[in-house]
């Protein structure tokens, strides 16, 4: 009995030490956010004395984190819905039609899964969006973004595989057109899938950091919050102060912290089947 | 559906596929046999990047650096997050909350972390410093950041983003294991360690050789969290593989300020590559030697 309890008693100990850490960065994100500068790198402090709002004031207005936030959202917005779309497109077309190349199309989009030569292609990629004159707004990295869509291309195959044909061949057959099928049979059908791919393409884009980072050298008013707030650390702005660090990363982390409360069980499932695919 | 509208359908995944995936490693594997900087006329030089990459002792320093890195992370990672998984796999009061919470870190973005980090292991006012200080677990402040500490701190950080995704990953392989084993197992009265060790090891073994493999990998080219927190340094103590490739190629940070080398950054992009390839396929190799012995 006593061996039992002390057992339980060493689990649960370990389960929340290892809880608390996890936490504590979090913890010190959203505090440290309302304390004063002083109070941050001082004060040892796990809640803050007087809730200081005023840095959100601060960093929205004068370090520029409502440009920022604009543009994250701009960007992840636009990338989460290109990527469902080209990738359910790709996915409906293998999977319910025959056409020679489909094995090479398989097969590059599985090698675009594992191949990775890093920073290298970062540059090609931005003489092309040069040549398109992309270069100085957002599209340049929508469009890198939505290029990397292997993972959500098969995740949605993935689930295609399970809708029932007969569906889909008796709208053909009713001479629907297959754009038409594809948009009004489909994408509905489909819609479990693409609220949680689409939950993993936001949550990606959403976090990016070295893609806007080349993209944006010459460019302040184009960067997305990870880009602005990593800049943070050389002291330029009004911002260089830590806990107007800790507020721009909290602005950058409350959107997905929100929605993790409420939906973390879809977080869970982005994961899985990414790598089920 | 007919050919052509099939085709369609795929145009605009293989079009950006091709451009912006394929095109890109295309030009690396030309410019790696060029002199080119960025501007001008690209010099060919055949295998010159090559023989300087054997000779740049920087570069193998921060290939041993990314196995340091690599190692450190998945030693305390993979058993941590099978414990864990283990625990969460049982019914247990409060599971899902704890298992929400050892999730957690997974969603947020390394590079935006990395500045929180930086606030927390900050030597000189950093929070955990002061909370040492005030506890009088320590007495005087550490250097986490300083050339002694900083590779152990960037290993800290990586195990904190990566516990709760294996977990997870372990979960779904456990919770893979026919729950009627377990229930013939209890009536012909094997005990919970002798159920582990026959039941779930060997059951979760293909599955665990896939999580590893991918852990692996993910350890080797994970560079943004490091670069935001000590840009490789100090004295270089930091420096992984792909960060060393990224300044090659975009001398952007103040402390990095050299010539921008494009070239010779699409050799190293390629043999950084290879060595990932070659880690993965030997470790594939191993792992399934040792499933065939056990």
């Amino acid at each position: 009995m006593v061996i039992k309890y002390t057992g339980k008693t060493l689990l649960w100990v370990f389960l929340l030490i290892t809880a608390a850490v996890t936490l504590f960065p979090i913890v010190i994100v959203v505090s440290g956010s309302f304390m004063t500068n002083l109070e941050l790198t001082s004060g040892a402090h796990i809640l803050p004395d007087v809730w200081q709002f005023s840095n959100y004031v601060t960093a929205w207005t004068k370090a520029n984190f409502s440009r920022f936030t604009w543009n994250s959202l701009f960007v992840s917005v636009m990338t989460t819905i290109g990527t469902l779309l080209v990738s359910s497109m790709a996915a409906y077309a293998v999977d319910r039609a025959k056409f020679p190349g489909k094995g090479i199309y398989t097969g590059l989009m599985a090698s675009t899964l594992f191949i990775s030569i890093g920073a290298v292609v970062l540059r090609p990629q931005f003489d092309l969006m040069v040549v398109l004159g992309l270069q100085k707004s957002l599209w340049g990295v929508i469009l890198i973004l939505i290029s990397a869509h292997a993972a959500t291309y098969f995740i949605m195959i993935g689930f295609l595989r399970n809708i029932p044909r007969e569906l889909d061949e008796a709208a053909w057959i009713d001479g629907c057109h297959p754009a038409s099928v594809f948009w009004r049979i489909i994408l509905p059908l489909l819609r479990p899938a693409l609220a949680v791919a689409g939950l993993g393409v936001f949550q990606n884009s959403w976090n990016e950091y070295i893609l806007p980072l080349v993209f944006t050298l010459s460019n302040p008013d184009l960067q997305t919050l990870p880009v602005g707030l990593s800049n943070l650390r050389y002291g330029f702005g009004a911002a260089s102060e830590s806990q107007l660090m800790l507020t721009g990363a909290c602005i950058s982390i409350l959107p997905l912290l929100v929605v993790y409360v409420f939906a973390n069980k879809s977080f869970m499932q982005v994961t899985l089947g990414a790598v089920k695919g | 559906m007919n050919k052509r509208t099939a085709y369609l359908f795929i145009f605009p995944s293989v079009f950006l596929t091709l451009v912006l995936g394929v095109y890109p490693l295309l030009w690396a594997l030309r410019y790696m046999f060029y002199n080119y900087q960025g501007y001008g006329d690209p010099i060919f030089v055949g295998f010159g990047n090559f023989a300087r990459l054997l000779r740049d002792a920087e570069f193998w320093q921060s290939v041993v650096n990314t196995g340091i890195y690599a190692a450190g992370k998945l030693i305390v990672t993979i058993p941590l997050s099978l414990i864990l998984a283990f625990i969460l796999n049982r019914k247990l009061r409060g599971r899902t909350v704890l298992r929400a919470i050892y999730y957690l870190p997974t969603v947020f973005s390394a590079s935006v972390m990395s500045i929180v980090f930086f606030i927390i292991f900050n030597s000189y006012n950093g929070v955990l410093n002061q909370f040492l200080l005030k506890f009088h677990i320590i007495g005087a402040p550490i250097s986490w950041l300083g050339p002694d500490y900083a590779m152990l701190t960037t290993i800290m950080i990586a195990i904190w983003g990566a516990v709760g995704n294996y977990m997870l990953l372990f979960l779904a392989g456990l919770q893979g294991i026919p729950e009627d084993l377990y229930e013939a197992a209890s009536l012909d009265g094997a005990s919970e360690v002798r159920k582990l060790w026959s039941i779930t090891i060997p059951l979760l073994g293909p599955v665990m050789q896939m999580i590893i493999m991918l852990a692996i990998t993910i350890s080797l080219k994970g560079y943004e969290s490091i670069m935001v927190l000590t840009e490789g340094g100090p004295y270089g103590k930091t420096e992984v593989m792909y960060l060393y490739l990224f300044k090659l190629l975009f001398p952007v940070s103040p402390e990095a300020p050299v010539q921008q080398q494009l070239g010779y950054g699409s050799a190293v992009g390629f043999v950084t590559a290879i060595i990932v390839g070659i880690v993965t396929i030997l470790y594939f190799y191993l792992s399934r030697k040792l499933n065939k012995m056990y």
